[in-house]
């Protein structure tokens, strides 16, 4: 069980994660949403006492890391799939990792057939691919065969059956043994698969914390396209307390917060003209956008053609981003 | 290249009992470390080939000395057969050097680092762990070559009376106080490394500190420089490696106002540079950001 409390940490002026409280339980698979900068890997990092936070604490089966008198059988972090001298083996890297705790090179020889790394392992570590490397900050983190596994980003530069691979252990190693395991990614989609509870972090801040289902179904409020030529009429007809109208274009609105069956039935009780009625299913992309599109750190430009879509996002966000605080 | 995974995602065939973070276990982890990498064997390497070749080649040049009849040197200022070990260490004691800093600096250079202070949180038992095995490493490789390089000696030159009686207490310790000079420097070099976490800058300031500063120190015709030379860390540990006869003779020409410092004195200054060094290296690793 990790826990979090307060945790805060600047760089000078700069603040990476401000005052995030939050528990990664046993038994489950715990993911760790936000985007680019938003201060998943700073709070990993912290975790595992790589970074002192500036106040708050942060614990590891009820002490900080520091502590345990056996850190690597209580927790396995991948931080960063490079944290390897170039110029050792593979194996001998791992040899080293192992033997500060008394790990024999039986285990050592485990996790390397375990992550596929066989035919590598006494290869220097230097002309390892992404992907080669991420197996390797793998094995590194399983060689403790750890209570707690923290993986940053993990699937990044796998191939499609490394992430099935990584999907499969950790729902393992969380369902059958019960061990904690906590995992970042930047994509929503990886998460809705692997992860059975999300935290969402955005510019520092915890935006959600709670099961997948309940945090994708509120990020993706329903939402239906109506188009008429009698669009501010309808528009004022439609507000109400739970309903946001937001007008698109000329005469198109997007309507959040009521069915199809809805609208349409208060334009015919108005006898307002309807030229299209289309209810939208939300993506858990637009769900991840609504989430996070005020935190996020870094913005691209938008492509033409794309500036509509963003702008439902953003107005979603308004709403539901205060919702899920 | 076979990507092929294991179907079973995880299995208990080794139990993972009793284990945990202790400083003998570490020690084995900082050794399997340091004799991984190339690195260490290419500079060890390069550190046995100079000492030995060294001391021969430079041997061959003192017994080649013209007579002081031939116009040489007088008589009893050339021909110690300890000089060519003292020469061939003041530049093969740059390779020790280059290990000691890089051991730490390549940490930090390729982000292994990060992976070294996940296993061991505490910190500082790395630190010194790390330091151990080089400083045991290098002083069995520094045996080894003073030994290699002292037998040649015998062998090559012995029948030109130059050679050195490795059973005479008074030469016993300057050739065990030469590897053991050696081990200090690259515990020296190690602690500028841990210190500056960069080894361009660490190896750039070991080297200077080493060889040009002596040079610098002694040239340049300022009181307190010269005043300062014998403190230097290469100057005064190298005091350790002199017979008591040579550091006589030294003492004797050096000038008015400069202090002599004995073998245990020099030796004794250049681990003050070092407690100094590696202490605030160690501050400095606990409380930095890894």
């Amino acid at each position: 069980m990790i826990e979090a409390h307060d945790l805060t940490k600047r760089y000078g002026s700069k603040t990476a994660v401000d005052g995030i409280s939050f528990t990664v339980q046993p038994g489950r698979v715990t993911g760790f949403l936000g985007p680019n900068g938003a201060g998943k890997s700073t709070t990993m990092r912290m975790i595992v006492g790589l970074d002192r936070p500036t106040h708050g604490t942060v614990t590891v089966n009820g002490r900080p890391y520091a502590e345990h008198r056996s850190p690597l059988t209580q927790v396995g972090a991948l931080l960063e799939a490079k944290a390897v001298h170039t110029g050792r083996s593979a194996r001998n890297h791992l040899r080293a990792i192992a033997a500060t705790h008394g790990i024999g090179d039986k285990r050592v020889n485990e996790v390397i057939s375990m992550t596929g790394l066989d035919t590598v392992a006494k290869r220097r570590v230097g002309g390892f691919s992404l992907g080669m490397g991420q197996r390797l900050g793998i094995a590194a983190a399983l060689v403790g065969d750890p209570q707690t596994l923290i993986l940053d980003e993990p699937v990044n530069g796998l191939d499609p059956e490394g992430v099935l691979w990584v999907r499969n252990l950790v729902k393992y190693l969380a369902a059958s043994e019960g061990r904690t395991v906590f995992l970042s990614s930047h994509l929503m989609s990886e998460m809705a698969v692997t992860a059975d509870h999300l935290i969402v972090i955005g510019r520092g801040k915890i935006i959600a914390d709670g099961p997948v289902d309940t945090v994708i179904s509120e990020a993706t409020r329903a939402t239906v396209r109506v188009r008429s030529p009698q669009a501010t009429d309808l528009a004022a007809r439609l507000a109400g307390p739970a309903v946001t109208v937001t007008p698109a274009e000329d005469g198109l609105l997007e309507v959040h917060g009521a069915t199809a069956a809805e609208v349409g039935e208060i334009a015919a009780a108005s006898g307002i003209v309807l030229h299209e009625l289309t209810p939208l299913q939300g993506s858990l992309e637009d769900a991840y956008m609504s989430l996070t599109s005020e935190a996020v750190e870094y913005h691209s430009a938008a492509l033409p053609g794309e500036e509509s879509r963003h702008a439902g996002a953003h107005a979603a966000a308004t709403t539901t981003g205060e919702d899920a605080r | 290249m076979s990507t092929a995974v294991a179907t079973e995602p995880h299995r208990h065939a080794t139990p993972l009992k009793d284990q945990k973070l202790g400083f003998g276990h570490l020690l084995r982890g900082e050794w399997i470390k340091f004799w991984s990498v190339r690195s260490t064997t290419w500079t060890l390497s390069i550190f046995l080939i100079a000492t030995v070749g060294l001391v021969v080649l430079i041997s061959l040049a003192f017994v080649n000395v013209p007579s002081p009849e031939e116009g040489g040197p007088p008589e009893g200022t050339a021909g110690n057969p300890l000089d060519p070990l003292s020469i061939a260490v003041t530049l093969a004691q740059l390779a020790v050097a280059v290990l000691g800093a890089l051991t730490i600096t390549s940490e930090y250079s390729t982000g292994m680092i990060r992976s070294s202070l996940t296993a061991v949180p505490k910190r500082l038992p790395m630190l010194w762990s790390k330091a151990i095995v080089l400083v045991v490493s290098v002083f069995a490789v520094a045996v080894v070559a003073v030994a290699i390089a002292m037998a040649l000696q015998w062998l090559f030159f012995d029948s030109q009376g130059f050679s050195v009686d490795a059973t005479d207490p008074e030469i016993i310790r300057p050739l065990v106080g030469t590897a053991v000079y050696l081990a200090t420097i690259a515990l020296f070099s190690y602690s500028l490394g841990a210190l500056m976490r960069h080894s361009a800058a660490a190896l750039a300031t070991v080297l200077g500190v080493l060889l040009v500063a002596p040079i610098l120190f002694s040239a340049i015709p300022w009181k307190p420089l010269q005043q300062a030379f014998p403190f230097l860390p290469g100057v005064a540990g190298q005091q350790f490696t002199q017979t008591t006869e040579q550091l006589e003779v030294a003492a004797a020409s050096s000038g008015p106002g400069v202090v002599d410092l004995t073998a245990w004195a020099g030796y004794g200054v250049l681990i003050a540079w070092i407690v100094v060094i590696l202490g605030v290296a160690a501050v400095l690793l606990k409380r930095r950001d890894a």
